[in-house]
């Protein structure tokens, strides 16, 4: 049993010493100096944005202890994530993977490098999502994701019931089933309220892997780092405070491609707010879907509203793309589509018509 | 070649997949924290903080059963109803209309020892049903900065303000606590399972059925 024991410590000082070879020291505030992984041999560092305090006199301090300067090519506050170019460093370049296979409960571990030498913390993945929003409301939008509720239902915990709880518990149900029924109603409604008050949905951060780790002074910036030596992405504890919040490797890439491309991530906008609707079952069948998305609200002179959209009509299709949650919307309106003249394809008086819309940058 | 690491993220994952599916959440019309399911049949632990509201004079009472609300891991919720209350050991049982739900095979709390690998399940600061682990610091009726004469179980893992109500579980998956307090960012407090059956014993009468 302590063989194992030494063995998973060894491999965890392994993979500390592995992937620390690839995290730098950032020196771009005036503060404690914050941390940064290697993206490219060519010299690309990525940190987070709120460690970037200025965009020149950067100092990046390398594994091997060599002290480089570095010029920042771009940030993005949405992602909180900031790419730097190091001049004449040789970099090491880790093993950068995405988080299809991360499962909560995994042991991962955050690094940094504050100072010379790297630190590590060790936790284990809280949560995986693609919802969060900064509101504090948030708990009445938000249903749990991927949840594995199809295998069947374990035997009671050896908690059998005489008839005298039974009884009473019988009598609470029977009050609490009054109770849901009303409460059901009442979310109803809240729901469309809550979507009203929403408009265009903004603050949004699409996708996130979160974490127990301690991130430590310095820490924002680094990587976590799994089981198998690979970096999932990059630490900021600035998204959300209290909770340790890892931007995945993904979201990193399609910020790094958007920063070197246009200097910045560009976002399509359409100015609707929107939420989902179930079709009925003549549509659901004729369509392959079971909800669209109802619009509640379309800002005056958005992109939606100039190609005739309007509150009431029920979202089919973007682009050919069938869009049944507001997600999968988003996910639509991604930068490329931004000055594009796109099919919309949506339920107006109970018949399906096409609409082209331009989708605009949202600012 | 899978490394012990890995066999044992598998391991972690799995106890958490199968946990997740008893954990609730529990609005109280203020605020919200988690349950867990204790049986089949619709009976949820909570903490009394979780399903209590404060009164205008800074006591707490159950919540009324039109704001109490409970969320299942599948997305369904139900009206509850507080079928038993115990402020002075921070526990409650609340009642949903529904039956068939899954819930957690139950441990001992005498078999928890320091230094075991642990996991906990909740909706830390809203973020819904995110796990942490850690390791047991120490368990009994005299650990420091606890009012003496309960016994607890004291964490070394995060727990957050939302994690209250949820589940404490071991490497084999069995419930041995419920998520009840912080002294600090890096030290938790759970109820230990045993203390959990006393109380629903002598609530709901299960006299020695346990």
């Amino acid at each position: 049993m302590s063989d194992m024991l030494k063995q998973v410590s060894d491999e965890m000082a392994q993979m500390v010493e592995s992937a620390g070879q690839s995290v730098v020291r950032i020196e771009a505030r005036r503060r404690l100096p914050a941390s940064g992984v290697v993206w490219s041999a060519d010299g690309l560092i990525v940190t987070s944005h709120h460690i970037v305090e200025r965009d020149d006199n950067i100092q990046i301090g390398l594994a091997n202890g060599q002290n480089v300067t570095a010029t920042l090519v771009g940030r993005d506050p949405n992602t909180d994530i900031a790419v730097l170019r190091a001049k004449d460093a040789a970099l090491t370049v880790p093993n950068w993977a995405g988080a299809d296979d991360l499962r909560v409960g995994h042991l991962v571990l955050a690094l940094g490098r504050p100072g010379q030498y790297i630190q590590a913390t060790l936790g284990v993945v809280s949560a995986l999502g693609s919802d969060i929003t900064e509101e504090s409301g948030i708990e009445d939008v938000l249903i749990m994701r991927n949840m594995p509720f199809d295998a069947p239902p374990m035997a009671p915990g050896g908690f059998p019931f005489p008839p005298m709880a039974r009884r009473s518990l019988e009598r609470a149900q029977e009050r609490a089933k009054r109770a849901t029924e009303q409460s059901r109603e009442r979310a109803e409604r809240r729901a469309r309220r809550w979507a009203e008050r929403s408009g265009s949905w903004g603050g949004r951060f699409e996708q996130f892997v979160q974490t127990d780790v301690a991130m430590y002074p310095g820490f924002s910036g680094g990587p976590l780092v799994d089981a198998g030596g690979q970096i999932r992405g990059i630490n900021s504890s600035a998204i959300m405070r209290g909770v340790s919040l890892t931007v995945p490797t993904p979201v990193v890439r399609r910020v790094v491609e958007a920063l070197l491309s246009h200097g910045r991530v560009r976002q399509g906008f359409l100015g609707i707010g929107a939420q989902p609707a179930r079709l009925t079952s003549a549509l659901a069948e004729q369509f392959k879907q079971e909800t669209g998305l109802l619009l509640v609200s379309v800002e005056v002179g958005s992109p939606a509203d100039k190609s005739g959209l309007m509150v009431g009509d029920v979202l089919l299709a973007l682009d050919g793309v069938m869009v049944r949650t507001l997600d999968e919307l988003l996910a639509l309106l991604s930068g490329n589509r931004v000055g594009a003249e796109v099919p919309v394809l949506v339920l107006r008086g109970g018949q399906a018509q096409e609409v082209l819309v331009t989708v605009g940058e949202r600012k | 070649m899978t490394t012990l690491l890995q066999q044992l993220n598998a391991q972690m994952s799995n106890v958490i997949e199968q946990g997740w599916r008893s954990l609730v959440r529990v609005g109280n019309g203020e605020g919200a924290g988690a349950g867990t399911i204790w049986h089949p049949d619709g009976l949820i632990v909570t903490n009394a903080h979780v399903a209590a509201q404060r009164t205008r004079r800074g006591w707490r009472r159950p919540v009324a059963s039109d704001e109490l609300k409970v969320t299942l891991a599948d997305g369904r919720d139900f009206m509850a109803q507080v079928i038993a209350f115990d402020e002075q050991n921070d526990l409650a049982a609340l009642a949903i209309e529904t039956r068939d739900l899954p819930t957690i095979a139950l441990g001992n709390s005498w078999d928890v020892r320091t230094g075991q690998w642990v996991m906990a399940l909740g909706h830390p600061w809203g973020v819904h049903g995110a796990a942490t682990s850690g390791i047991v610091i120490g368990k009994g009726t005299n650990l420091p900065e606890m009012p003496a004469g309960r016994d607890w179980i004291a964490l070394s893992l995060h727990l957050r303000p939302g994690h209250s109500g949820g589940p404490l579980l071991d490497t084999n998956g069995q419930l041995i606590g419920i998520n009840t307090m912080i002294t600090g960012p890096d030290v938790g407090f759970a109820i230990p399972v045993d203390t959990v059956k006393s109380f629903l014993r002598q609530a709901l009468g299960t006299r020695g059925a346990i």
